[in-house]
């Protein structure tokens, strides 16, 4: 059994008036403390190395895409959201995606495609902002999905010295 | 220019005021309770978010208006006036500023729709009826959460009603007329050196009259005709659209309207403090800046208090308030006439 103990109540609190008086007057100089509202579209947070946002494709310094169209992040994807098209090049690589979509109304930016390439070619970018009017456009196609390594080095860096955590530690 | 233009011309101005202030009021309950909140407040429609409520009223126009099966459509759509109405009709009563207003060379007469020698019951009685709406809408709309709502919109006006107007009588013992030029000129001059206020003369009966009006428009913390946490919406869970918005027009003009009898019945109505005979438009602002802090203390209890509970406020009702008030009355009457 549970005794809940009640407080007596004092005659002033019990007037109920000196305590609605107290309680406003904290309202009241509520009123004029600084506001933590963030104006969102015009002031937004923040994005750090650890921002997941949306998975992009790395552009090289050279100007081709890493990715070697093995596939792998299409069958880590949980919510099939990753189509990808392969054909050969002339390229070291051998193969490269001739068409690779991402159907942004699908993905549930888990990063599992960051975690499944095998090639560091595509990684979780800062961008946060994912609306549109069409749902077409909101598959998003190689194009769309390119951005250069210099953009994305941040989190790259910070997958990169993660990984490298991960292995030493489970060498053991 | 004859009478009638005039009056017309007195009540488009009056009118448009109180619907203005209305719906700046909607904005300002929302402001102010940002800022309790540490939070912005509407500031995306027109400066400072100052075209907020025609952005909600054109927002509502084009809400699509649901009838629910079973309701009784005659009632159904008439509740909606029956709350809005009789909260505008009262302030054609009130002194909005004493002496005659002079303006492009035209006396224009006094500052208020009429003149009534009854004029505190006409704004109770007619105030009164607004309830009406709230019962008949939760009573019409078919659904157990609106007919919760209207009763116990109807058991708080009658336990409430009755002090509020027992205290209205002592103000009216004080000054023995029931018109409200008649109260506000009872209260000009001064009371040992402070103004001649009915809140200093009847401290007791300022306090129960406030807290009553509250009560008495439905607000916070005594607004257990809506109350979400257990009745959905209260009266108006069934209501879309412009009716809804009509709910809510009648509730911040009964707002407005009692803040004005407030100002009237004990803050001395239009007059300027210390200063009897101030032109027309200083005891506008003057009744303004009062009706305003009256106003402004509807949103801030809002903001402050939580919700009674029903059996509390019936018990603050009968068991503390009536007594109060009948002593306050009896006290007042004895001093009146001794
Ligand atoms: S973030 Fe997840 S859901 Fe989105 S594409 Fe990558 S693996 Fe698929
Ligand atoms: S896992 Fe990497 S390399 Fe393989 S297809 Fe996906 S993005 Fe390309």
């Amino acid at each position: 059994m549970v005794i809940v103990k009640r407080k007596t109540l004092s005659l002033a609190e019990r007037l109920y008036l000196p305590e609605v008086v107290r309680g406003l007057s904290i309202t009241f100089r509520k009123l004029f403390q600084p506001k933590i509202t963030r104006q969102y579209p015009e002031d937004p947070l923040p994005t750090t190395s650890v921002t997941r946002g949306q998975p992009r494709l790395v552009v090289k310094d050279d100007g081709n895409i890493a990715c070697v169209s093995c596939g792998l992040c299409e069958a880590a994807c949980p919510a099939y959201a990753i189509t990808i098209d392969g054909h050969e090049t002339d390229r070291s690589i051998e193969r490269e995606p001739e068409e690779f979509q991402i159907d942004m109304l699908r993905c549930i930016l888990c990063g599992f495609c960051e975690e499944a390439c095998p090639k560091d070619a595509i990684f979780m970018s800062n961008e946060l902002e994912l609306a549109d009017t069409t749902r077409s456009a909101l598959v998003y196609d190689l194009e769309r999905l390119k951005r250069p390594a210099a953009a994305l080095a941040e989190r790259m860096d910070y997958i990169k010295r993660i990984n490298k955590r991960w292995q030493t530690s489970s060498s053991t | 220019m004859n009478d009638l233009l005039i009056l017309l011309i007195k009540a488009s101005v009056i009118y448009g005021g109180l619907l203005g202030t209305a719906a700046l009021m909607t904005l300002a309950e929302r402001k102010f309770s940002a800022w309790m909140q540490y939070r912005i407040g509407p500031n995306r429609v027109g400066p400072f978010g100052l075209l907020q409520p025609l952005a909600d009223g054109v927002k509502f126009i084009f809400k699509e208006e649901v009838v629910p099966d079973g309701a009784n459509p005659w009632l159904f759509r008439m509740a909606p006036m029956m709350a809005a109405v009789p909260a505008m009709l009262t302030v054609a009563v009130v002194p909005f500023a004493g002496g005659d207003i002079v303006l492009f060379g035209q006396n224009f007469g006094q500052l208020s729709i009429t003149d009534l020698d009854i004029g505190v019951l006409f704004m109770l009685a007619i105030g009164g009826l607004g309830v009406y709406g709230v019962i008949l809408g939760g009573w019409s709309s078919n659904s157990k959460y609106s007919l919760l709502g209207g009763l116990r919109a109807s058991a708080q006006m009658i336990s409430y009603e009755l002090s509020l107007i027992l205290v209205v009588l002592s103000i009216v013992a004080m000054s023995g007329t029931l018109d409200l030029r008649g109260i506000v000129a009872e209260q000009t001059g001064t009371w040992l050196l402070l103004p001649a206020w009915n809140v200093f003369q009847q401290p007791l009966a300022f306090v129960l009259f406030v807290i009553a009006t509250f009560a008495e428009t439905n607000r916070h913390p005594f607004d257990f005709a809506e109350c979400e946490p257990e009745l959905v919406g209260g009266f108006h869970t069934e209501y879309s659209s412009m009716k809804f918005a009509l709910f809510f027009l009648g509730e911040y003009c009964a707002m407005v309207v009692m803040a004005c009898l407030t100002t009237v019945l004990f803050l001395g109505g239009p007059e300027v403090p210390y200063w009897a005979d101030a032109p027309w438009f200083l005891q506008l602002v003057a009744f303004m800046v009062k009706a305003g802090i009256f106003l402004f203390l509807f949103i801030w209890v809002r903001w402050t208090l939580p919700r009674f509970r029903f059996d509390q406020l019936m018990h603050l009702g009968w068991k503390v308030f009536l007594p109060l008030a009948l002593a306050n009355l009896f006290l007042t009457g004895l001093l009146v006439s001794f």
